[in-house]
């Protein structure tokens, strides 16, 4: 089985992106894209190819499902595990609806940055074990 | 010989029946007939027989001894049956008597005439007949004398009737006398008395003896009242009617026939009130025979009206009889002695008819009492009438008069009424009229909504506060009808209320209700209310009604949704930073980034756990809003229990293990619960780690399930802490709570874990609670409700 190597991160706030990212980094060894808008990751995602996409579900001017629905035009994310952050008060869509959008996980923040290396390798592993 | 016909032969018999002389003694008056009528004819035998239904009966016989013979044999027979003298002149040579044993035997009769006693309506009774013992002719003289003398006989057996007759007219006549309850006394026509009654006798105190011959008037009248009595007539009937007999026959002879009251003189002294009544006697020829005076005895009447002197002096007030004669003319039969007390007046100023008492009515009041009278008194209907009275003692009063009209023969119209004083109750009346106003005004002056209505649901009042809000007035309504006419709500303001937790009508049905809100939405705005209903009781405890004020919240609903948003927003704003600090802090702590230098170790732990303790906060006011505001999605989603509890021994082991104390997982029956998942598992974790906070060091922490019935399952957490204060048993669901202000820094935990957790359980249909004994653990619960495990997902 291939390991989880790409990861496609999408938040706006500079400081929880930061977080993020090093935590990813440091703790899953992953290489990390963050972009810091939808736009910036329809414009990077196809180059970068990522194994899975974590992203934001609260993102300024494009939501994160409109994101995903637009990305899914240009790359085929039928084989990207997807990995939604949401805060408490946020409830993004239906349980279908996010499953027919490809999202595997749903992760409330705050988010203990410790465990979310692990949190993702657990979705990656039951997709492909 | 003809067979008599039998009708006519019964009544025959009953016509002789009816002159009652069969089987009578001997009356000389008719043997003097048998005597003549021998001696006329010259025969030795003379008889009156009467022929009854089996033998012939002899009233009077000459010459023979026995007193009948049958029928069959009888001569008699034959001329009853004929018409006129039948004569058999031998009787041995005639074929109908040859063998008969009167003419072969004793007394051996050879000649017989009979002439019929014939009644005056036709029927022959018997015969006056002469009998020879040897054949013979009567002359035409001695035929035509025996006639004469037979209608002579019947003459008298007629008068022999008419006095029976009589006898039994006068005997009924003196019976109706002496039994008769009124005295009765009999005069000639010239007025002295020829017979008195017992009654009269024991009424007036004499025996008849005493009185006959005597003059009635002198007898008996008072003459004062008789000198007065022959002025009014003498008055009335333009001539001049003597003081004696004559003012009692004087109306009759005008051919008035009057009943009039008399007070008539005992014979010792004493007054006798008397009704009296005067009627001439005459005979079969209209000749005057006398009078027949009847007094009927009015002592026993005037008690009555004593007793009702006695009683209407206890009736508070003036007890009236008052007759209205078509005329116009009235007069007052009966009034009771509150005359004075009501209208100032004494007897002696009542003159005839009303108008000493309509001259007290106060001058504003009269027309409408004449009014009302007259209305009454046409359609005959209970008179009842307040007004004022100027009473020349007391000053004005009021009083209450009802009276019922009852139309008399005489088309007058007789009313029987009750006048009361009622001042006193109009002052306290009219005092009540302010307070009355006073209310009212007190009520249109208030903010509050207030509706009543009474014990059956009728709507009585609505203010000018309540008309504002629903946009209508009090209507004629049954209760089911209200939450839709006046547009009630629930407090979400979208659900119509149910009519059943309509306030008003709880409060009718006996609950007090206390701050219940509601909205009533008047076009398409809302207004947001409170409200508050009570019974409503009568004095005598009975409930007769219920009460409802409504208190506008609208304005504080705004602002506590401005609040709520507020918050919200504010929760929100913080949470990023802190999200970030938190995770940095978690970075560096874990030395993720770098070895941490150990003299800083333990500041960016306190940040760390601070910042982690900031973040949960933030969660749970976020998620109380949400609660609260009704946003909080659930994913309901039937499961089986015991994966959920082992899922929640899992997530919490750890933070239970910071607390030195062990999480344990006993008994859970296999039921499946209907939950969102994720807001189970909050719940769970919620009571674990308060759990885990409150238990001493090296303790376990009891999980288990347990159905309370088919239908509930229970799931509790048992700790070995200091249980719940007696205290703060009250207020442990609610927000902010912690046993106490200190216990907030020292157990960690925002005091908010257990309201939300109650808001959790109750979205999802359950109901959460503890038992408790201070000093020796809590136990807190839920219930929730199960299915059996096998049953799939709906």
């Amino acid at each position: 089985m291939r390991p989880l190597q790409r990861i496609l991160h999408v938040e706006d706030v500079p400081s929880i992106q930061v977080v993020t990212r090093i935590a990813l980094e440091k703790l899953g060894g992953f290489e990390v894209l963050s972009c810091a808008s939808g736009q910036e990751a329809l414009a990077r995602a196809q180059r970068f190819a990522p194994d899975m996409i974590l992203l934001d579900v609260m993102l300024p001017q494009m939501g994160g499902l409109e994101l995903l629905r637009q990305l899914s035009s240009l790359i085929d994310l039928q084989h990207i595990p997807i990995v939604l952050l949401t805060g408490q008060q946020e409830e993004p869509a239906s349980p279908a609806e996010l499953r027919q959008l490809g999202v595997r996980k749903l992760l409330r923040k705050p988010f203990d940055p410790l465990q979310l290396a692990t949190q993702l390798k657990e979705v990656w592993n039951a997709e492909y074990q | 010989m003809p067979a008599p016909s039998p009708p006519r032969e019964l009544s025959r018999l009953a016509a002789l029946l009816r002159y009652e002389i069969l089987d009578t003694p001997d009356e000389s008056a008719f043997d003097d007939f048998t005597q003549l009528a021998s001696h006329i004819c010259d025969t030795p035998i003379a008889l009156i027989s009467l022929v009854d239904d089996h033998r012939q009966w002899f009233k009077s016989r000459l010459g023979l001894d026995v007193s009948e013979t049958p029928r069959g044999i009888s001569f008699c027979t034959h001329t009853i049956e004929g018409d006129g003298l039948f004569e058999v002149h031998d009787a041995q040579r005639d074929q109908r008597f040859r063998h008969n044993p009167l003419v072969t035997g004793e007394p051996h009769i050879r000649f017989y005439a009979g002439a019929p006693l014939t009644t005056p309506d036709g029927y022959n009774l018997g015969t006056l007949c002469v009998i020879d013992r040897q054949p013979r002719r009567l002359s035409e003289g001695q035929r035509d004398a025996l006639m004469r003398l037979s209608r002579q006989i019947m003459r008298l057996f007629e008068e022999r009737l008419q006095g029976h007759r009589y006898a039994e007219q006068a005997a009924l006549h003196q019976a109706l006398l002496n039994s008769a309850a009124s005295a009765m006394v009999l005069t000639t026509a010239d007025g002295r008395i020829s017979g008195v009654n017992p009654t009269a006798e024991r009424l007036f105190g004499y025996s008849e003896r005493m009185l006959i011959d005597r003059s009635l008037t002198t007898a008996l009248f008072p003459l004062d009242a008789l000198v007065r009595r022959a002025a009014i007539l003498s008055d009335e009937l333009g001539e001049t009617v003597e003081p004696g007999f004559a003012v009692l026959i004087a109306p009759l002879l005008e051919g008035r026939r009057e009943m009039r009251e008399w007070r008539l003189l005992h014979r010792n002294g004493d007054s006798v009130p008397v009704l009296l009544n005067v009627s001439a006697i005459h005979d079969e020829h209209e000749q005057l025979h006398g009078y027949i005076v009847s007094a009927y005895d009015l002592a026993h009447q005037e008690n009555l009206q004593l007793r009702l002197q006695q009683i209407a002096a206890q009736v508070p007030g003036l007890l009236f009889q008052f007759c209205w004669r078509p005329d116009g003319s009235s007069s007052f039969p009966y009034l009771s002695e509150g005359l004075e007390d009501i209208y100032g007046l004494s007897a002696a100023e009542m003159a005839p008819g009303i108008a000493p008492i309509y001259s007290r009515v106060h001058l504003d009041d009269r027309a409408r009492v004449l009014t009302s009278i007259r209305h009454a008194a046409a359609t005959l209907t209970p008179w009842h009438f307040e007004h004022r009275i100027d009473h020349p003692r007391k000053g004005v009063i009021w009083i209450e008069a009802r009276a019922t009209p009852m139309r008399q023969a005489d088309g007058s119209v007789l009313w029987h009424g009750l006048v009361t004083d009622i001042t006193e109750r109009k002052a306290e009346q009219t005092e009540l009229d302010k307070q009355q106003e006073m209310n009212r005004r007190l009520l249109e002056a208030l903010s509050e909504a207030v509706v009543a209505c009474d014990a059956e649901g009728n709507l009585t009042l609505f203010n000018n506060t309540a008309r504002l809000w629903h946009g209508l007035d009090a209507a004629q309504l049954s209760p089911e009808q209200w939450p839709q006419y006046y547009r009630l709500f629930q407090a979400d303001g979208v659900t119509p209320m149910p009519y059943d937790q309509v306030p008003l009508l709880r409060a009718l049905r006996g609950e007090r209700i206390r701050n219940q809100e509601m909205t009533i939405v008047v076009h398409g705005t809302a207004r947001h209310v409170l409200a508050n209903a009570d019974p409503m009781f009568a004095s005598d405890g009975h409930q007769n009604g219920a009460v409802v004020v409504l208190h506008d919240i609208t304005e504080r609903k705004q602002i506590e949704v401005l609040q709520r948003d507020f918050v919200s927003t504010v929760s929100h704003e913080l949470r990023t930073p802190l999200t970030s600090i938190t995770a940095s802090l978690g970075l560096i702590c874990g030395e993720i980034v770098g070895e941490v230098p150990e003299h800083l170790q333990e500041l960016l732990d306190i940040a760390h756990q601070n910042s982690k303790r900031l973040s949960a906060l933030i969660d749970d006011l976020l998620d109380i809003d949400k609660l609260y505001a009704g946003k909080m999605r659930f994913e309901m989603q039937r499961q089986p229990l015991q994966p959920l509890l082992e899922q929640a021994l899992r997530s919490n082991q750890g933070y239970a293990e910071s607390y030195t104390v062990s999480i344990e997982l006993g008994s859970c029956p296999a039921v499946s619960i209907e939950v969102d998942t994720m807001r189970l598992e909050q719940v769970l974790s919620n009571l674990l780690s308060n759990a885990a906070k409150y238990s001493p060091p090296g303790e376990t922490i009891e999980l288990w399930a347990e159905t309370v019935d088919d239908a509930k399952v229970r799931v509790s957490v048992r700790d070995k802490g200091p249980g719940i204060a007696d205290t703060f048993r009250e207020r442990i669901f609610s927000k902010f709570a912690q046993a106490d202000s200190s216990d907030t820094r020292q157990q960690g935990g925002t005091g908010l874990g257990l309201a939300i957790s109650k808001e959790l359980i109750e979205h999802m249909h359950g109901q959460i609670g503890f038992d408790s004994i201070p000093g020796a653990g809590a136990c807190f619960w839920f219930e929730l409700p199960c299915y059996p495990p096998q049953e799939a997902q709906p």
